[in-house]
């Protein structure tokens, strides 16, 4: 029962921190690992608002940990930074045979960060324990599900499929060296906490304090060449307010994925550059239009009347998104006219035009509803055709979530414009992803996903099979979409290795998400960061066409990173003070708290996913 | 007999009214209160919930003061002065509502356990006890959220977490009155509990229940908007929810003073009149404290 309120406490005591934070500016960097003592040591600090959940590979699945991830380990294939396509990575080149079934890598020569060489027998132990030992699915499961075999034969990889993959250029897994990792006996109880790491990447971790900070060096034997920086620190702090604190004040360099509030107070310092470029998230309605499970029996309470795509689509209508973008997103966004996939992904974006494009048009959706039979009563809330219910709606939102809030209130107007009755019900994220997820009690419920430059994974979340089994359990959908002609698409899209032609394919399948309407693509939230120009000289983005800093799915930005080269006398402070002591006892308290709340947050809050 | 009752009945009313007048931050309470109820009830004759609707803020966002907007807008646009108007509707009501839940829930039991000794008061009264320890804002979080988010389990959520001081207020006032010697007499004659708890008891406490509630509906108020400010609220415009908004959407950084500064005035200036009230009245009813006063 305790975690009903733990949301309301935390969001108390975030407000506690940031109030604390306002009167004890100075204290706030005792979380920040110690200062470099050689001033010429270039060091990149990257603040982060999300904990890492684990430093193994096989376990973690957090944002921030796909990030370290990235960092530390080499990927067979990696997003090229130009066009977002399959690169090689360690993977120097690849082939297929001509069934599709069978992929062979060619690893390139190059040696782990403790000197001895990579060969495909790593690649190949990573996917083996992926299949064979079921603790080592927690991260990354899903990407190994399809194979058959995974053989090594000195610097070539072999995978035998179960059945065409065209994703498989962008399988989401670290290859780990095996001499070190053989060694684990339970590899969902180790940590991976011994440093420094061994790893292929351009850095290697040598120390981590669990919710406080990262310190990675850069690895000298990285096979493309050192990085520019010596060091990357990534700080994690409570909340975001205290963050942006730390980057004004500079205890932090570069801080990714912020709230629009907090992005626009980084207005006015000229030390800092706003990064404001399209994002790779899409936020969407989840609309329950009549949810099953896996075998075809209905699930859940969902009102009758949203099982009529006419409503639906007469929702899709009432909806003015330019307007939400203004006032939920302080403009910060791209409002939807497509589907789950955002623009930031130039080559499988699908975006509707002319006659099938759903604009704001509250008489259009009054129409659809008059026509199909959904009469307005005396208070202007229409009933079923047959009089049996009202058209009242639950709309469920997250609890301490400010532009959820601010959403339904405008959803709830449009709607009642449309004599629809909508109500706002705010649910804790576990709560939440159950009720949306598995059991279906719900009519409409935010949601949203950070798609993968291959959009494989958000696709699937539309499948059949991912609906909760007939037991309850969830297999991951997220709207519980059960349609033949997108199965069909989804099963064509995985055969077709030519990319435009896939591209076409997944296109058609947005459009189907679009026009049926199982989901409403609200908009498309902006990618928004800030880094200080006194200390980042320059970085590339992912992609380097208006791309993202942090929270790609490269290491390519801080790979590129290049710091100021400041002077020594610059980095001097003066020596502590009865100020600065007062003020460290309150980020001391501050912190405590902070630990207190953390420690009780649970794993995979829906803005968490990727 | 009942004709001598009532007469005694109004003159004691008359005397409370005098002395009640002599206490200027009373009356001044009670013009405060008097004033912003009447706004509450009259506020459907020219506005409708409409002005709490995001569709319809037309303004510009987080605009100052105005002749268009005289307390200017918040973050949709709205007109804070028709908020804080329409939203003294939900703020009252839940206050006045809770104080009346508490104020029952707390006089049945402060009575009970004060009229039945032995064991059956004694169990009242450690579950009142009980009640009292627990960490009143804690408890009423977590029913509201359990609860769900309406009017009615707001007023729940603060009715059954405030009343065990009132219990205890009542409980002590019908220990000092079960002691006089008429109810000795009235048992003699042969009166069971219902007619000692209702005819002697309850007119004895009752005025020192009036007291009690009006500062209690104060802190109904309160914690109303306390909750409202954590997240619990009943999907309605509150002056606890506007705090909650000025908070959420940086009123504090974009300047927009009035947006915390109007609801928080709101808030305070209620609370302040309920507790002056609740003091005067305390001061008129109370014996005890009058001499205090009269040295």
């Amino acid at each position: 029962m305790l975690v009903w309120f733990l949301p309301m406490i935390k969001r108390w005591l975030g407000v506690l921190g940031a109030l604390c934070l306002v009167i004890a500016i100075p204290g706030t960097a005792s979380a920040a690992p110690q200062e470099a003592t050689q001033s010429a040591r270039k060091v990149v600090k990257v603040g982060v608002t999300q904990a890492v959940d684990s430093m193994n590979p096989f376990l973690a699945v957090r944002l921030v940990s796909g990030s370290l991830q990235r960092w530390m380990y080499s990927f067979l294939t990696v997003p090229d930074p130009k066009n977002l396509q399959p690169s090689p990575d360690l993977a120097e080149s690849w082939t297929t045979s001509p069934d599709g079934l069978t992929w062979t890598f060619k690893i390139r020569t190059a040696k782990w960060s403790d000197g001895q060489p990579i060969t495909a027998d790593d690649a190949a132990w990573t996917f083996n324990k992926m299949m064979t030992d079921d603790a080592a699915k927690a991260g990354n499961g899903p990407a190994v599900e399809n194979f058959t075999s995974v053989t090594a034969n000195g610097q070539e990889l072999t995978i035998k499929l179960k059945a065409p993959q065209a994703s498989m250029l962008d399988i989401p897994v670290a290859i780990v060296p095996k001499h070190v990792w053989e060694k684990v006996t339970d590899i969902a109880k180790y940590e991976a906490d011994q440093y420094p790491t061994v790893g292929s990447g351009p850095y290697v971790a040598v120390e981590h304090k669990k919710d406080q900070f990262v310190r990675l060096e850069a690895n000298k034997d990285y096979w493309q060449g050192p990085a520019k920086i010596d060091e990357l620190q990534v700080i994690f702090y409570d909340n975001p307010a205290a963050a942006v604190v730390g980057l004004k004040k500079g205890d932090i360099d570069l801080i990714g994925r912020l709230a629009p509030p907090d992005f626009e107070s980084l207005k006015g310092d000229d030390n800092i550059v706003q990064w404001n470029t399209e994002g790779r998230r899409a936020t969407y309605l989840q609309v329950n239009h009549g949810a099953t499970t896996s075998d075809n029996k209905p699930i859940g309470d969902g009102h009758p009347a949203l099982k009529d795509p006419r409503v639906r689509q007469a929702l899709h209508y009432g909806i003015d998104k330019q307007k939400l973008v203004a006032e939920t997103q302080n403009g910060l966004a791209r409002p939807a006219d497509g589907s789950i996939v955002p623009p930031l992904y130039k080559s499988f974006f699908w975006e509707a035009s002319g006659a099938s494009k759903i604009g704001y048009d509250a008489a259009k959706a009054n129409q659809i509803l008059d026509d199909a039979g959904y009469k307005k009563g005396a208070d202007g809330i229409r009933t079923m055709p047959d009089g049996s219910r009202k058209l009242a709606f639950r709309f469920s939102i997250h609890t301490d979530a400010p532009s959820e809030e601010k959403l339904a209130e405008y959803l709830t107007g449009w709607f009642k414009e449309l004599g629809i009755q909508l109500t706002a019900r705010r649910l804790d994220s576990s709560k939440f992803t159950e009720e949306t997820g598995t059991t279906a009690l719900f009519d409409i419920a935010i949601s949203g996903w950070s798609v993968n430059p291959d959009p494989e994974e958000v696709l699937g979340t539309h499948l059949c099979s991912r609906r909760p089994t007939a037991s309850g359990q969830g297999g991951g959908t997220e709207s519980f979409y059960c349609d033949p002609q997108y199965e069909d698409l989804y099963k064509q899209q995985q055969k077709e290795l030519d990319r435009p032609k896939r591209a076409d394919i997944i296109k058609k399948m947005q459009e189907r998400l679009y026009a049926d309407a199982p989901v409403i693509a609200l908009y498309y939230p902006n990618d928004l960061e800030g880094y200080r120009k006194d200390r980042i000289a320059s970085i590339t983005p992912i992609p380097e066409d208006k791309g993202l800093l942090y929270g790609g799915s490269s290491y390519w930005p801080f790979y590129t990173v290049e710091a100021v080269t400041k002077d020594a006398a610059a980095e001097s402070d003066g020596g502590p003070n009865p100020g600065l002591i007062a003020a460290i006892a309150a980020a001391v308290v501050v912190l405590a708290l902070g630990g207190f709340v953390l420690a009780r947050r649970r794993q995979g809050a829906a803005d968490e996913r990727e | 007999m009942s004709n001598l009752a009532w007469v005694r009945r109004q003159r004691s009313v008359q005397r409370f009214w005098r002395d009640f007048r002599t206490h200027k931050a009373g009356m001044t309470g009670l013009v405060v209160l008097a004033v912003a109820v009447v706004l509450a009830l009259v506020a459907p004759l020219f506005i409708d919930s409409g002005v709490t609707n995001v569709v319809s803020g037309t303004g510009a966002k987080l605009a100052p003061p105005s002749w268009d907007y005289p307390l200017g807008t918040d973050e949709s646009g709205r007109s804070v002065l028709l908020m804080i108007w329409w939203g003294s509707r939900t703020s009252l009501l839940i206050g006045f509502l809770a104080a009346l839940l508490s104020m029952v829930i707390g006089t049945v039991l402060g009575i009970a356990a004060g009229h039945f000794r032995g064991w059956a008061g004694a169990i009242v009264l450690r579950v009142t006890d009980w009640f009292l320890v627990l960490p009143s804002l804690v408890t009423a979080l977590v029913l509201a959220a359990i609860l769900g988010g309406s009017t009615a389990t707001i007023i729940i959520a603060i009715g059954v977490t405030s009343w065990p001081s009132t219990a205890r207020l009542i409980r002590a006032q019908t220990l000092a009155v079960e002691a006089r010697p008429y109810i000795e007499r009235s048992l003699a004659l042969g009166a069971g509990h219902w007619h000692i708890t209702t005819r002697h008891v309850l007119p004895n406490v009752a005025p020192l229940l009036l007291a009690s509630t009006t500062l209690e509906v104060a802190s109904a108020i309160v914690t109303e908007s306390t909750l409202a400010f954590l997240g619990v609220s009943a999907n309605k415009t509150s002056w606890g929810t506007m705090l909650r908004g000025s908070y959420d959407w940086g009123a504090a950084t974009a300047g927009a003073w009035w947006y915390i500064l109007i609801p928080g005035l709101c808030i305070v200036a209620v609370v302040m009149a309920f507790t002056l009230c609740g003091r005067a009245l305390e001061t008129v009813l109370n014996p005890r404290l009058r001499t205090r006063a009269a040295r």
